[in-house]
């Protein structure tokens, strides 16, 4: 019999998430895979579901831009949706999917990843659930358990508005921002960056993808709407998620730093050393310094060399001894003069900033 | 307590088992039950990264998710085996040591107690240890699934 596949094309934003969630929950143990496709008709802000809104997003700046948000029953962190992202979701009976999360991914990532391929991008499943294309991802996935089905959702991200992205932030600095502006423009990549002109159209992406799918699952597919016990569900979701008491829960997650894609994260952190406070702004690839900015009310002389010290440090790996060693180089390369800043300051707050406890 | 192990997963003697639904329970003396994950379940989702309990005082049919778990890469609930009223949760604990189910599933991690109130018809649903094993075996073996606890 095979899975069914519900297109439903360009649907509000509401219904862009709402449809998972229904066609989850009204799955039983015994029925067969089903695949949504969708996309927004219009922008808007999705946070995971652990997040606690206010301290993850511009509430005031969503608002004031008539952006929706919403939570969804999936987790990681605040995604900025639009309708050039074709949304996946693979859901599937408990009983059927894997036991492990990761064995989870690997079996429903085949599909989107080699629909990616198909289309002329070198794609590959980074466990546990990225797809990247040569270290830059290229599309992010979440998994949850929904009453008795295993969801998997992802997207095929034809275009990414990153100035959006990175401004629906709540970050802790605008040095921040930046960082992940740049992290985000470097290591998240869409579609049309990766093929220009040779981008498929979204009806052919649309298919590639729906073969894909097919093919890694093993069944044959076929097209259907949604049955009156998921449209029961649609209209139960579509007021949860739109419910304020849902989308302002407490106590939620707080993660350190910002993840951008796997490997690739952004932290700060401020150091209190003797002659003020010093703060960095890092970015980090495989745990090595990517990227960073020092900052603060320490003084340093000569009064030009901060920015040469953040290149001196780019490259060392997440170490405190390492970082140490740099900065001590640095400082006696140049003749630095830092009353009350000592290269092992420089270090520790870059630990920091890594989330890592300095000794 | 002795414990049967298979493929690393541990069953503790003296515990009862809903094996679909990947939880233990035990009977605690004063007429109430303590529910936990079970070594496979916590070794399903990996290392916890957030925990959401119902309310003490709400009544879980039983299906019903008593706790939502995020784990890195995964949400999903703890379904009660057992109808009843939310008498405690394990929460101040977790909030010391996320990773409590992942290092001790079987004492520290127990998530709820539930003061059931459909014990007699439900409670047939759920295995002794043996049986439970017997189960699991089979069950482990056809998703090829092994156990790890955390230790750090």
């Amino acid at each position: 019999m095979g899975f069914r596949v519900i297109d439903g094309g360009m649907v509000s934003w509401l219904d862009s998430q709402a449809i998972y969630h229904a066609v989850a929950a009204a799955m039983s143990g015994a029925g067969s895979p089903v695949v949504t496709l969708v996309n927004p008709s219009k922008p808007y802000i999705c946070i995971g579901y652990h997040q606690e809104l206010e301290k993850e997003v511009d509430v005031d700046y969503c608002r004031e831009n008539g952006l929706p948000i919403t939570r969804r029953q999936v987790g990681g962190g605040a995604v900025y949706l639009d309708e050039n992202q074709l949304f996946w979701h693979i859901i599937v009976p408990r009983s059927q999917a894997p036991y492990r999360i990761e064995e989870v991914y690997t079996r429903y990532l085949a599909g989107p990843v080699n629909a990616l391929r198909r289309m002329g991008i070198p794609a590959v499943h980074r466990p546990v659930n990225d797809i990247q294309v040569e270290g830059r991802k290229i599309g992010g996935t979440g998994a949850a358990t929904i009453g008795d089905a295993v969801v998997v959702v992802g997207s095929l991200i034809f275009d990414f508005n990153y100035e959006t992205m990175v401004r629906v932030l709540k970050v802790p600095s605008e040095k921040f921002r930046d960082k992940v502006y740049r992290s985000m423009r470097e290591y998240l990549t869409t579609i049309r960056r990766e093929l220009g002109a040779r981008t498929p159209t979204w009806e052919e992406g649309k298919q590639i993808l729906i073969e894909e799918i097919a093919k890694s699952l093993q069944q044959d597919v076929y097209l259907d709407r949604l049955n009156e016990r998921e449209e029961t569900e649609m209209s139960r979701w579509r007021k949860t998620l739109t419910d304020e008491e849902w989308l302002y829960q407490a106590g939620g997650l707080r993660h350190k730093g910002l993840k951008i894609a796997e490997g690739v994260h952004v932290g700060e952190a401020a150091h209190k050393a003797p002659g003020g406070l010093v703060r960095a702004t890092i970015v980090t690839k495989e745990r090595t310094l990517d990227d960073l900015a020092l900052s603060g009310d320490f003084f340093i002389f000569p009064d030009n060399s901060l920015p040469d010290l953040e290149t001196a440090l780019v490259g060392a790996s997440l170490s405190e001894q390492e970082l140490f060693e740099r900065s001590t180089e640095f400082w006696l390369g140049n003749k630095i003069q830092s009353p009350g800043l000592a290269p092992i300051d420089v270090a520790k707050v870059v630990m920091l900033a890594a989330g890592e406890q300095a000794a | 307590m002795t414990s049967a192990v298979y493929r690393g997963c541990e069953f503790p003697e003296g515990l009862f088992y809903d094996v679909e639904r990947d939880v233990w329970v035990r009977r605690d003396e004063d007429g109430c039950v303590t529910l936990g994950m079970t070594d496979p379940a916590q070794a399903q989702c990996g290392k916890f990264v957030h925990l959401r309990f119902k309310a003490v005082g709400r009544t879980l049919q039983r299906g019903q998710s008593a706790a939502t778990i995020e784990s890195a890469k995964w949400v999903g609930p703890f379904p009660t085996p057992l109808t009843g009223e939310i008498v405690a949760t394990n929460e101040a604990a977790f909030k010391q040591d996320i990773l409590l189910a992942n290092r001790d599933p079987y004492g520290a991690g127990w998530l709820v107690r539930l003061k059931p109130t459909h014990l007699e018809e439900e409670w047939q649903s759920l295995l002794p240890q043996e049986q439970a094993f017997e189960r699991y075996t089979a069950k482990i073996d056809e998703k090829n699934a092994r156990c790890y606890r955390c230790i750090d």
